[in-house]
């Protein structure tokens, strides 16, 4: 039982014990609720009366009990046929669309249109009250509800992959239906459910009490407030009896399918948390000025350490990471998904996500004036006043990564108004002449698009051209080009370096996963492995004659050579939880001996400006 | 190779009118175009082009998911196109198809297992009793280990998923294999995994496949033949040697060119840029889709669609200005 699971027993015991007590309420030694008697009447609690007496002096405890059979009854009956009904409709609509979903989902939108409790009004004024016809005219009711939500849902669903794929398959559409679209449509429908359960138990309480629903003197939850009602003045524990049993009832369905919903979930939701309630994990110490012996590096990484989690539970997902980037010099950090090559990137920016922290090492920043910042140690006001203006940052996804919202030309004079005062005028040209620089064609039109309206592309270039707003010293790219076709990417590229080239003293760190890509723009190459350097060097040198057995196996696995089979790398990326002891690439490593296994190899020069982290590099490359 | 191809379409198109604002006249959108192809037993065909070119319309349409607007697909001599559903259903035992994105193509909230179950089960391929077992082999020859079909699909990785769907396709013992980008999301090393993996069933089964990619280097490496596409036409097709080698439209040229390299090339980068985007299908170019960026265009090339022609008849160019030229990438 997972900690999912475990969220379900509060509610589930709850809902066991409010569904056994009225199921066995025949059995159960309940006074008879029928039995009046007139000289106690408004009597309060008492021993024999736990509830206390109504205004004939029934016992409340087993009217209670009673009235929550019919009331849960009528509330849940008719949510579950309705669920069943309206949620046949809405897959048939959703997946089949055309003319059965005319057929199904529209046509019984048509209901929505009449106002509800009208329309339970006339289905029992048809069908006269009682049980039954209440349950028949709440079932109509909630129909649309759920052909509407699962409609929606199914829509969603029926373009993934899966579900094509069942298709491609040769199943049935039946089947598709059953097997594969209901499960993945259940939480949408599970809220609906808990909002109408909810909902049909203050509507049969509502009718009940206009004298529509369950009839008198059988009891209901309705029936009872009612009555209540009347008498609120002399005895005022009578309505707040049946209240509490309604709104609890309701809290603890909607409790129920909240955590079930989850518990369905395979993957498991990871909260989230509003900002202001985080704990502001970094440091907050001063600007410090660091009184090293300064390097004429842009930047300069030591031993860098990114951890998951509280103390003492850490995981460590990025160690030891050492690099520097010169001015002018570009930087390619390359690695697989899971390197933590990207976390690093974002570790400079201070854009790491709550939930990791940085617990070692230090990034030496020289700033525009001359000064060393340590990155690693800044709070998020110091950060803040350093993003875009000495340190940027360009993203995968340039379409998520712009706010859509807004006209291209406001985003990039949002970024040029964070660090400057500058007049309208002045503000506009800029715009323009940016746009220009980063090759936006018809920058004068452009300005004015909103991102949707621009191609793969050019919202890349867009994004560059708010990164490089305010000229930064370093910028910080990952992965810029990944989603971009190769006849854009080459071009993208092309910016990159035209930008290197035009903007003396920018350093430019590129976080890639591609091998040919860095070939193409990068002076530096840092290859990561699960978490690690394992090694570093020119890119010209490292790509002709790799020392470590991780980066030869990946150049050897890319499709370029005429080798007739690709040299693939056996197992995959360790997961964070679970590294192997000693070097890490150990257990996919071709040349690994005993000693590979036992320490953390430590990282060795095998020329002047080369580092890798292999004990045996000089036998094996 | 062997004698007549399994798979042929015939002047294929594929229109998607769209209509713009409430009472716009709706105009024709279209995605495929006079697409005329083939793939035989054992063959790889590689389509390669950028996004919004069609080749993903194609492997759709060649799988029977879309229909198409006009031309015809014949499977093993029957039309595809107006096929009733059971039929289609039948028929689908012999085609499968391979996504590209992992995370998306399996459903996550049944096992391994059962998903790979679903075509033994459908088609009847084995008897129920022997189900269990035909899954744990179809797992182990994608290679992962047997007890995976327990499991859920998010317990693994990229390229452990994409095995899985890899061993899904082949349930039902297809002959024919659309593979749409199914190795574009995964990582280098695993990446190779999974193209070994293809080839090796290729020869195993001797498979037809339609190897959907943007990678122009894992579609070298991995097919036979090669089809080029640009805004929903066929620009240039060829064996891979012909066509990568010594490229006859500026089209693959210039896509060549622009694909990055681990070694570096004489060229600066810039005078290989294509430069412009993709024109709007809505509002193609007239004549050659291509003009508007060719480096080589002519007044004469916006007159007429050019001809599918070629300086051989098994490699054929839509280009009026077409000649096979030495490629830097030609090694």
């Amino acid at each position: 039982m997972n900690k999912a699971h475990r969220k379900l027993i509060l509610p589930g015991v709850i809902v066991f014990f409010i569904t056994a007590l009225v199921f066995l309420a025949p059995i159960l030694p309940l006074a008879d609720v029928r039995e009046m008697s007139i000289p106690s009447r408004f009597a309060g609690p008492s021993a024999s009366h736990w509830l206390g007496q109504d205004e004939f002096g029934r016992d409340v405890l087993a009217r209670l009990i009673w009235g929550g059979r019919a009331s849960l009854f009528i509330a849940v009956g008719s949510a579950l046929a309705a669920a069943v009904i309206g949620t046949a409709l809405g897959l048939l609509g959703g997946f089949f669309r055309g003319v059965v979903e005319v057929l199904t989902v529209r046509a019984s939108e048509v209901i929505l249109c009449l106002p509800l409790l009208l329309l339970a009004l006339l289905v029992v004024a048809i069908l006269g009250a009682g049980t039954w016809p209440l349950i028949i005219a709440l079932t109509i009711l909630y129909t649309p509800n759920y052909a509407r939500v699962v409609y929606s849902a199914t829509l969603q669903v029926r373009s993934l992959d899966y579900v094509t794929a069942q298709t491609a398959m040769g199943a049935h559409p039946m089947q598709i239906l059953a097997r594969t679209v209901l499960p993945n449509i259940m939480p949408p429908l599970l809220v609906q459910m808990s909002l109408v359960i909810a909902s049909a138990l203050v509507i049969e309480s509502g009718l009940s009490f206009l004298g529509l629903g369950v009839v008198p003197p059988t009891p209901s939850w309705g029936l009872m407030i009612r009555a209540a009602r009347g008498a609120m003045e002399q005895q005022p524990l009578l309505l707040i009896w049946p209240s509490l049993a309604l709104a609890g009832t309701i809290f603890t369905f909607n409790l129920l399918c909240d955590r079930l919903q989850s518990v369905l979930d395979p993957r498991g939701i990871t909260g989230g948390g509003a900002f202001w309630l985080r704990k502001n994990q970094r440091k907050t110490v001063e600007n410090e000025r660091v009184a090293e012996p300064s390097t004429d590096a842009l930047l300069l990484v030591e031993d860098l350490s990114i951890v998951l989690g509280r103390e003492g539970r850490d995981t460590e997902l990025v160690r030891g990471v050492s690099f520097k980037v010169m001015p002018g010099e570009t930087r390619a950090i390359v690695g697989e998904s899971g390197s933590g090559k990207t976390l690093s990137g974002l570790a400079l920016n201070g854009l790491l996500p709550d939930v990791l922290s940085i617990n070692g090492g230090r990034a030496l920043f020289s700033t525009r004036e001359g000064a060393q910042v340590d990155l690693t140690r800044l709070d998020e006001d110091a950060f803040r006043s350093l993003r875009g203006r000495e340190v940027s940052m360009v993203f995968q996804d340039a379409a998520a990564a712009l706010n859509p919202v807004l006209r291209i030309g406001e985003q990039v004079g949002e970024a040029i108004r964070a660090h400057k005062e500058i007049d309208d005028a002045a503000l506009d040209e800029r715009i323009i002449s940016l746009l220009r620089q980063v090759g936006l064609p018809d920058p004068e039109r452009r300005v004015r698009s909103y991102p949707h309206e621009l191609s793969g592309g050019q919202r890349q270039r867009a994004m560059i051209a708010v990164a490089v707003a305010n000229e930064p010293r370093l910028l910080i790219a990952d992965e810029p080009t990944t989603a971009l076709d190769p006849t854009i990417q080459a071009q993208i590229l092309d910016l990159f370096k035209t930008l290197m080239a035009d903007t003396s003293g920018m350093g430019l760190i590129f976080v890639t996963h591609d091998l040919a890509v860095v070939s193409e723009i990068a002076d530096r190459v840092t290859v990561m492995y699960a978490g690690e350097v394992v090694e570093e060097g020119p890119v010209a040198d490292v790509f002709e004659r790799p020392r470590h057995p991780y980066t030869a196996a990946l150049i050897a696995s890319v499709p370029e050579g005429d080798a007739d089979r690709l040299i693939a790398i056996p197992g995959t990326v360790p997961t964070p939880k679970d590294l192997p002891p000693g070097c890490r690439f150990a257990p996919r490593c071709a040349h690994a001996i005993d000693a590979c296994t036992t320490h953390s190899p430590e990282a060795e020069h095998p020329s002047l400006d080369r580092r890798t982290r292999c004990i045996r590099w000089k036998d094996v490359t | 190779m062997t004698d007549a191809p399994l798979v042929i379409t015939e002047n294929l198109g594929r229109n998607f009118p769209t209509r713009q604002g409430l009472m716009g006249r709706a105009r024709d959108v279209w995605a495929v175009r006079d697409v005329t192809l083939s793939v035989s037993k054992g063959e790889t065909l590689g389509v390669v082009g950028e996004s919004g070119c069609g080749k993903s319309t194609l492997g759709r349409m060649m799988m029977g998911l879309d229909i198409p607007t006009t031309g015809k697909i014949t499977f093993d001599g029957r039309n595809l196109a107006h096929m009733p559903g059971p039929e289609r259903r039948r028929l689908a035992r012999r085609m499968q198809m391979v996504f590209q994105d992992p995370f998306g193509s399996l459903d996550p909230r049944r096992s391994v297992g059962a998903q790979v179950a679903d075509g033994l089960r459908i088609h009847g391929i084995v008897p129920d009793q022997n189900i269990k077992e035909e899954v744990r082999r179809l797992i182990e020859q994608v290679g992962l280990s047997a007890d995976a079909a327990m499991r859920r699909p998010h317990e693994f990785s990229g390229g452990q998923r994409q095995r899985i769907a890899v061993a899904r396709a082949l349930a039902t013992r297809p002959e024919f294999i659309v593979a749409d980008e199914p190795v574009s999301a995964l990582d280098v090393s695993i990446q190779a995994q999974v193209v070994n993996l293809l080839m090796d069933l290729r020869e195993e089964l001797d498979l037809a496949m339609l190897f959907i990619s943007h990678d122009l280097h894992v579609v070298r490496h991995l097919c036979n033949r090669i089809v080029v596409m640009y805004l929903g036409r066929i620009v240039e097709e060829g064996p891979v040697a012909k066509v990568f080698g010594t490229p006859a439209h500026p089209y693959t040229r210039a896509l060549l060119e622009s694909t990055p390299s681990l070694h570096p090339r004489n060229e600066a980068l810039g005078d290989r840029v294509l430069p412009g985007e993709l024109p709007s299908p809505v509002n193609p170019p007239s004549g050659c889709p291509f003009r508007t960026r060719c480096p080589i265009a002519e007044p004469e090339c916006a007159q007429a669609v050019p001809p599918l022609t070629g300086p051989t008849d098994t490699w054929r160019a839509a280009c009026i200005k077409a000649g096979p030229l030495k490629h830097s990438w030609n090694q």
